[in-house]
């Protein structure tokens, strides 16, 4: 009986490998329809919110209050109480744990914040729904005008695609070949692109924080595929099937260390600013096991194909 | 191993990283700080009056100048402070004893017109989120040139240093689509006292024997400052007087006729005096006052052929002294320059709008960067454990811990340096550029230990193949993170080049001596 499951165990890895091995256009499907379905998603969202993402108040303009708090509370029904005073408003109330005990209260609106009228409201109201006296606790405040989140994120965007111009540039000047260099950009691309959709579906609102988070995926995503592609481009030992696979060992260590202690820095963090970094690097990561290890070694092996047909063995 | 610990010490990669974490310690400058140290001193308060200096900015936070006992009770924190001061009765006179000296303050009013915070035990400067206080994000109402921008800076400056504030940073920030912004921080002062400040109108008068004959605004129509109509008089120039220089400057300031009419209109009943010392008769009676917000912040000669003359065209000329000539000429245009920013304040008619305010409250601050500090060494200590289940050698996790310690303590040395300001943003990229960083190790570890190459190159043809890997993903990263630094209002800044700097001493510094350190402990 032992011998016989270990022997399946063998066989399935066996064959999971063949899989991998020899079927791999077919498996490029996987990380493609993943894009699709995401930009699918990002579609959706821009055609029924007009925005494609959900913008929190560092992005909108608004107000955040952050009030230090350690009682539990029921958030939707907070919200509900400070939403009836504001019926025009979007209100948000979120909570602030460490180590998973309450350390605060969160409440963010969308009202003008510059109107002292406008915000002394909210400040009353907030106090009456958490039954305690502000003018007694020391709270933070932060205001946004509506213009400058409207102008961060619209540079943030240009950032971006310069960013991607410059990567791209940067691969493309090294291995002087087209297609591993855009093969290293569009996996960088799906990273975000997927990450971006499942934020969405969490139906998390992204802040100037989350922007910053998504230009760090990028360090994270080439780390992997830069790997990858040296050693299958420039290396001669072994057959290029050995390559990858010794890739695949070296960038699952790197994937697997990152997302463990992100793990552990989300348990742990109080800082909204970094909860949420962590949690787009998180989603980010996992879907660069697919688009690294799926998407960008099918179209490395295309390529090296390409070349082998024209007499060039890598 | 006698012989491999040798090797590890004399070799120059690992020289390298111990003189960076040593130089990166210095910089940082933990101590046993006792006392609350000086944020502020209050302009005409007792404290002012009794001496005690207003604390210049660029002093690394360990050297302020901290309270240490007052009555020769010792003060130990913030709240011991406020007790002894509120316990001492009004008309009382009292001892404050500090690190640069001992005062004798004479209590006139309930507020001695001190400002202070926990004694800093780093050099380390905590960003406002961390540390509490408020930052106005400000944006001109019209577009302004550079040397309007800096006019402005300027004159904010000459203003907020006029209410005694002086733990403040004021800059300027751009956006790519041009957007300008001006970026104001305050330590430890609430909102309300900052848009207070910020929203009062910068008043400007100049008096002459309580007359006021103009004001900031549509009375002085032109102030020069180019460089061939400011700066040291050339006819006066520069002398030594025993151990002592002196140079003049002087500058021509254009009033409107309205404003030379009110001057001629002051000066006529007044008399020229005349100087024993110089033995000429030159000015007249009375000077000409400034006042800065109804405080007084400097005054002028008048020249004895302005007496009762409506010019329009008024030469300004002052003097600074040094203990040679280039001091001399340094201070002399220091103090042309602080004059010319008084007198455009208020004739420059720009509106500021408050685009963001930040105000957070030093509890919260606190409790953040505990939570954050605790965050970073589990995240550190996580990826040591990971690395040694996967690789079960405690030589590998150990060094790679030990890199990111470093990494650490030479990003936090650079910024007590450079005088950064460590916020919630420049932590991310801390935990980033090591992330990152953790990814080169393992590409060293892997390259030169494992894997079919293992027997075939030689150890530095190894090396070599492990940093192409290495060079290449850090240009990506650099390149990817520039257009960051330049974006929207710096939001973002602190986070680019904490990332930028992070990974770029990865490379050039921890990386080398981590593969040094594998070679010869491993090889």
């Amino acid at each position: 009986m032992e011998q016989k499951n270990t022997e399946q165990k063998k066989s399935i890895k066996n064959t999971l490998f063949e899989v991998y091995d020899k079927k791999y256009k077919l498996l490029l499907i996987i990380p493609f329809i993943m894009l699709f379905l995401a930009l699918i998603q990002i579609g959706y969202q821009l055609y029924s919110t007009g925005d494609f993402i959900q913008k929190d108040v560092s992005l909108k303009g608004g107000v955040t209050i952050t009030i230090p708090y350690d009682k539990n509370i029921d958030t939707s029904q907070i919200e509900k109480q400070v939403s009836s005073r504001f019926p025009k408003n979007d209100i948000a109330v979120r909570t602030l744990r460490s180590a998973g005990t309450l350390v605060g209260v969160i409440v963010e609106a969308d009202i003008d914040g510059n109107d002292k009228l406008q915000v002394d409201r909210l400040l009353d109201s907030i106090g009456d729904a958490l039954k305690i006296d502000l003018s007694k606790v020391d709270y933070g405040i932060e205001i946004i005008g509506s213009s400058l989140g409207a102008s961060f994120f619209r540079e943030s965007l240009v950032a971006l695609a310069v960013a991607f111009l410059f990567m791209g540039l940067v691969v493309f000047i090294y291995f002087r070949t087209f297609i591993p260099s855009i093969a290293v950009v569009l996996a960088a691309f799906s990273d975000m692109v997927v990450a971006l959709a499942v934020i969405n579906l969490l139906d998390i609102k992204i802040g100037t924080a989350g922007i910053a988070a998504f230009l760090m995926l990028i360090g994270y995503s080439v780390d992997t595929d830069i790997l990858l592609t040296v050693r299958v481009l420039k290396r001669k030992e072994g057959t290029v099937m050995d390559r990858i696979i010794s890739s695949i060992k070296t960038g699952m260590t790197m994937t697997v260390t990152a997302i463990i202690s992100i793990i552990v820095a989300l348990a742990v963090t109080q800082s909204e600013v970094i909860r949420q970094i962590m949690l787009i690097l998180l989603i980010g990561l996992i879907a660069d096991i697919f688009n690294t290890w799926i998407q960008n070694v099918g179209l490395l092996r295309i390529y090296v194909e390409k070349k082998a047909k024209k007499g060039i063995h890598i | 191993m006698n012989y491999k610990i040798r090797k590890l010490i004399t070799n120059w990669r690992i020289i390298l990283l111990a003189l960076f974490i040593i130089i990166s310690l210095i910089a940082i400058h933990p101590a046993l700080s006792k006392g609350v140290a000086i944020r502020n001193v209050m302009t005409n308060s007792s404290a002012s009056i009794a001496g005690i200096p207003q604390p210049k900015p660029n002093v690394q936070p360990v050297q302020r100048e901290r309270i240490i006992s007052l009555n020769n009770a010792p003060i130990d924190d913030v709240e011991s402070y406020y007790k002894s001061t509120a316990s001492i009765g009004v008309n009382r006179t009292f001892q404050i004893k500090t690190t640069k000296g001992a005062y004798k303050l004479a209590k006139t009013s309930e507020d001695i017109g001190l400002r202070v915070y926990e004694a800093p035990k780093t050099n380390i400067r905590k960003g406002l989120d961390l540390q509490g206080g408020t930052r106005v994000l400000l944006q001109p109402e019209v577009k302004l040139s550079q040397f309007d921008m800096s006019v402005l800076i300027d004159n904010m400056k000459e203003r907020l240093n006029v209410y005694g504030l002086s733990d403040i940073v004021i800059k300027d920030a751009n956006d790519l689509v041009g957007n300008q912004y001006i970026v104001v921080e305050i330590a430890g002062a609430t909102e309300e006292e900052i848009k207070d400040l910020l929203a009062r109108q910068g008043k400007f008068e100049a008096k002459i024997g309580n007359k006021t004959v103009f004001r900031g605004g549509n009375d002085i129509v032109y102030v020069a400052r180019s460089a061939n109509e400011a700066g040291i008089d050339p006819s006066a120039g520069c002398s030594a007087s025993g151990s002592q220089w002196f140079c003049r400057f002087r500058f021509s300031i254009t009033l409107s006729q309205e404003a030379a009419q009110r001057q001629a209109d002051a000066t006529k009943g007044l008399t020229v005096v005349y100087d024993p010392v110089s033995g000429r008769s030159d000015y007249l009676s009375e000077k000409l006052e400034l006042y800065l917000d109804d405080k007084k912040v400097d005054e002028l000669n008048i020249g004895a052929d302005l007496k009762g003359e409506a010019i329009t065209q008024i030469a300004i000329s002052g003097s600074g002294a040094g203990a040679n000539n280039q001091e001399a000429i340094f201070n002399s245009l220091q103090n042309m320059k602080r004059l010319q920013t008084i007198l455009i304040t208020g004739s420059l008619p720009v509106k500021l709008d408050i685009v963001k305010t930040d105000a957070i409250s030093p509890v919260l601050g606190e409790g953040f960067v505990k939570n954050a500090i605790l965050m970073s060494l589990l995240a550190i200590a996580s990826v040591a454990v990971v690395i040694g289940i996967r690789y079960r050698k405690m030589l590998i996790a150990i060094p790679i811990l030990i890199t990111m310690l470093s990494e650490v303590i030479i990003l936090l040395g650079v910024a007590a340096f450079i005088g950064w300001n460590i916020d919630m943003a420049a932590i991310a990229g801390i935990l980033v550029a090591i992330g990152t960083g953790v990814d080169d190790q393992i590409v060293i570890t892997d390259e030169t230990l494992k894997g079919e190459t293992a027997n075939v190159y030689n150890w530095k043809e190894k090396v070599k193949r492990a940093f192409l890997i290495i060079m290449l993903a850090y240009l990506t990263v650099v390149v990817a993170m520039t257009p960051l630094i330049f974006a929207g209002a710096g939001l973002l800044k602190g986070f680019a080049i904490t990332t930028i700097i992070g990974a770029t001493i990865g490379v050039f510094v921890t990386r080398p001596a981590y593969s040094a350190f594998v070679e010869i402990m491993l090889k």
